[in-house]
């Protein structure tokens, strides 16, 4: 099935880490856009708690759903490996508040910038996994 | 994803109306007249931000906009120039409560601010094209 062959890549995980960039990119914009405003808490989503699900989620996907059945239900465990790292996306609305008013333009724009090269990494990634698969298709090397 | 770029325009202008404020502090430092031509000194004018709501990104970055511009409420800074027209009757004069280096202070922190956001807009179009290279 087609499907499977995204599936079975990491091609998922790419997926929620690039979602999940963008999603914090909004975020540290907002706070450099709020550098002035007096009371401004500073947001963030947390990345480590991100990172925590996404390894949950890869281990679960890694897990067979029972030694036994593994061979017999290799379609509905395809089905279940998806939703375990679809479950990560409720990582992507946990907003942290930090308090003190002070946002520290040095700190942000260090955090937009990690964020950045990590979204860019996992664009990477998945533009070289396509690749591989279109080389795969066409039975040449590209 | 788009939503950066509002959040971060939003940012642009209200350190561009931070700035127009400053210049005209600085501009009328030495007014003692109000637009009516009458002896009064200038007030130097404040801007202050507030969060901005209507412009909130799907992971929760908000914008930010000018909640309002206050004049100062400081006194005017007497000198005594007897013979000057917009004296008063013990030969003072009011010169706006408008401290040059406080300014210029003000107008570096809000360039530099102008200039973060501009930064960040160059990350969201990168973003942006990272993301349909995904496509090619």
């Amino acid at each position: 099935m087609a499907p499977d062959i995204f599936r079975s890549s990491t091609l998922p995980v790419l997926e929620q880490v690039v979602n999940f960039s963008q999603a914090r990119h909004g975020v540290l914009a907002g706070n450099i856009a709020n550098l002035d405003t007096p009371g401004y808490k500073t947001r963030d989503l947390s990345p480590e708690l991100f990172q925590e699900n996404l390894k949950q989620a890869i281990e679960d996907s890694r897990r067979p759903a029972s030694a036994g059945q593994a061979g017999a239900a290799s379609g509905g465990g395809g089905k279940d490996r998806f939703d375990s790292i679809a479950k990560v996306k409720d990582s992507l609305k946990s907003i942290l508040r930090h308090d003190g008013v002070d946002v520290s333009l040095e700190h942000q724009i260090a955090e937009i910038s990690k964020n950045h090269a990590q979204h860019n990494l996992a664009v990477n990634l998945m533009s070289t996994q396509f690749r591989q698969l279109r080389s795969a298709i066409s039975e040449r090397q590209v | 994803m788009f939503t950066a770029f509002d959040v971060s325009t939003s940012g642009l202008v209200a350190q561009r109306t931070r700035l127009n404020a400053i210049s005209s502090n600085l501009a009328n430092m030495s007014t003692t007249r109000n637009e009516y031509g009458e002896p009064e000194a200038y007030r130097p004018r404040y801007v202050t931000f507030q969060t901005d709501t209507g412009i909130e990104t799907s992971g929760g970055g908000a914008g930010v906009r000018v909640a309002s511009v206050d004049q100062s409420t400081e006194p005017p800074n007497m000198k005594y120039q007897p013979g000057h027209p917009d004296a008063d009757q013990h030969g003072f004069v009011a010169y706006p409560a408008v401290d040059m280096t406080t300014e210029f202070v003000d107008a570096l922190e809000a360039t530099r601010a102008y200039e973060a956001n501009i930064g960040v807009i160059e990350i969201t179009k990168d973003l942006g094209a990272q993301t349909l290279r995904i496509i090619a």
